[in-house]
């Protein structure tokens, strides 16, 4: 057995996809027209836009958790039809096992791909000082901030070692102080294990610091507006101009959208 | 802040006993009201039974002395131990078999399409009226009872097994499959059946405390055990053993109650 289950990087091909929903009052909403983009291997891609513009709804997609309407998603060329560990999530609103301890959630992974037990612990440990959280292993989510548990969550889809991490806004709950950290640590991992990343946030800076390229939506329903890559060398700066000029580009391209 | 503390002791206990309560220190005041409310108790059955004879209303006193006797004798214990016999593997077996049903129908769709008009046909026959076929297929003795407090136990965890596993969390289903569980069992076992345990619980906590009243019900009819020592005293008009072998049904009850909000509180101590 190998000391992690890591799975390599895939490519991503989002073709032609609607995304419908159903609703209690008979209209339905259509969450997604049209969306067609590719995600090479090992990139870094965030997604921005307006709440409401569908950006949870193209992650969600991506991991396997909902299917289009009409169009594809392909993971490495192979349609995704339901969730699966080499594509982790991290989600907006947590969803920890709330009777398991802060270690059994991020072991959670390990323990259904038969990780043995002393190869788990480690990595559990491991992430648990990654994000901070080593003196509350054996908390309970209950008695958690949500930014505690928001990096229990990310904890947790980092200790299966995706080669596809999806992560909805995985640091809109914790304090900036901390958000930069895990920022430098995202990126250090990314760097290190290479990994294909689809990054949702609502912060323009948090997008222009760490994705190879931005992919800004519209209004409801959600369509690819604009395909930003991110030519600046890593580690970048925020105080540079040319980081600057990135920033104020999509908050241009984010406002004059509906 | 002190006082802030005991205007909210005052107005929060009420009536309500969570199994948070248990881990309480005692309150003093609280056990003082507590004391006195059944001092006043006792000496209103005291002046009402000194008005009656006492095969009409035993007085406290006579209790007192008919649970000593029957405590000393040691005959408590065996008409305890009779109920006993019924109540355990009816309660064991009746919350294992509803609780696997329940679970499986909640969790299987195409299984609750099938089952749910036979179960909301026999649900709601309260389990005395089996007494007939009990009596039938078993006689009136340790297993027509026991068959009695099972189909009790049964149907309410049944009924909270179901409601459990029927709202469970989409949400974590999809993070476990997220997080690599391909099989149902694994899914069930990993996330169901937690995410049920709340309502599980609760049902195993009402089955033993109900059934203690059908298992009474079913003595009544004639299987040995303490119902049956209630009916044949109360028919040779000895009043105050009758009441004695009730208060030893509030007893085993409180007893039994006790030891399953520890388990929920152990359990559930990962709740808020
Ligand atoms: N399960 C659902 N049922 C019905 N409509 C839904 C569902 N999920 C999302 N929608 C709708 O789809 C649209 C896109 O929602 P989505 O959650 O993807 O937005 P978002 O960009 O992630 O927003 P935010 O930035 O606020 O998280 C919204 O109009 C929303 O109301
Ligand atoms: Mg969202």
């Amino acid at each position: 057995m190998t000391d992690t289950v890591s799975s390599p990087a895939p490519t991503v091909a989002v073709e032609g996809v609607h995304k419908r929903y159903e609703t209690t009052d008979g209209a339905g909403t259509t969450a997604l027209a049209d969306v067609s983009f590719t995600i090479d291997p090992g990139e870094f891609v965030t997604v921005v836009g307006p709440s409401g513009c569908g950006k949870t709804t193209l992650a969600r997609l991506v991991g396997g958790f909902e299917s289009p309407t009409s169009g594809r998603v392909l993971v490495d060329e192979t349609p995704v039809t339901s969730p699966a560990p080499d594509r982790a999530m991290v989600f907006q609103a947590y969803h920890l096992f709330p009777w398991l301890s802060v270690q059994e959630n991020v072991a959670f992974g390990l323990v259904e791909q038969g990780v043995a037990e002393d190869v788990r612990n480690e990595r559990v440990e491991a992430m648990l000082e990654l994000v901070g959280l080593s003196d509350r292993a054996s908390a309970y989510p209950a008695e958690l901030s949500g930014g505690m548990k928001q990096r229990v969550g990310l904890a947790r889809a980092l200790a299966v070692d995706p080669g596809l991490l999806l992560m909805d806004e995985p640091f809109g709950s914790v304090d900036s102080q901390t958000r930069r950290r895990l920022q430098r640590e995202l990126l250090d991992i990314w760097r290190t294990v290479e990994k294909t990343v689809v990054f949702v946030t609502h912060d323009i800076q948090e997008a222009v610091l760490m994705s190879d390229r931005v992919l800004v939506l519209t209004g409801t329903p959600g369509r690819v507006r604009d395909d930003v890559t991110v030519e600046l060398p890593r580690p970048r700066d925020r105080t540079d101009d040319a980081f600057i000029g990135y920033v104020d580009t999509l908050f241009d391209l984010v406002e004059t959208t509906i | 802040m002190a006082n802030d503390f005991s205007l909210r002791s005052g107005t929060e206990h009420g009536h309500r006993t969570s199994t948070r309560d248990l881990s309480r220190k005692w309150d003093y005041a609280r056990l003082r009201r507590g004391v006195f409310g059944t001092a006043a108790f006792l000496v209103v059955w005291w002046v009402a039974a000194s008005t009656q004879p006492t095969y009409l209303l035993p007085s406290p006193l006579e209790v007192g002395g008919a649970l000593w006797g029957e405590l000393a004798s040691g005959a408590l214990f065996v008409h305890l131990g009779q109920s006993l016999l019924h109540y355990l593997p009816g309660v064991a077996l009746g919350v294992t078999a509803g609780g696997a049903l329940g679970i499986a129908m909640g969790w299987w769709g195409r299984l609750d399409d099938v089952l749910t008009p036979v179960v909301r046909v026999l649900r709601p026959i309260p389990p005395l009226a089996w007494i007939v076929f009990a009596i039938i297929w078993f006689g009136l003795g340790h297993t027509g009872a026991a068959f009695i407090v099972f189909i009790g136990a049964f149907w309410i965890t049944f009924y909270n097994a179901y409601s459990g596993v029927e709202n469970s969390s989409r949400e974590l289903l999809e993070v476990a499959t997220n997080l690599g569980i391909d099989s149902e069992y694994r899914l069930i076992r990993r996330v169901v059946i937690p995410d049920a345990t709340p309502e599980l619980l609760t049902g195993i906590r009402t089955s033993v405390g109900q059934c203690w009243m059908m298992v009474v019900a079913a003595e009544l009819f004639g299987a040995p055990g303490v119902g049956y020592e209630i009916i044949t005293s109360a028919n040779n008009l000895a009043m105050e053993r009758s009441v004695a072998y009730m208060l030893a049904i509030s007893a085993v009850f409180l007893a039994s109650d006790w030891g399953v909000r520890r388990l929920e509180a152990r359990l559930l101590r990962w709740q808020p």
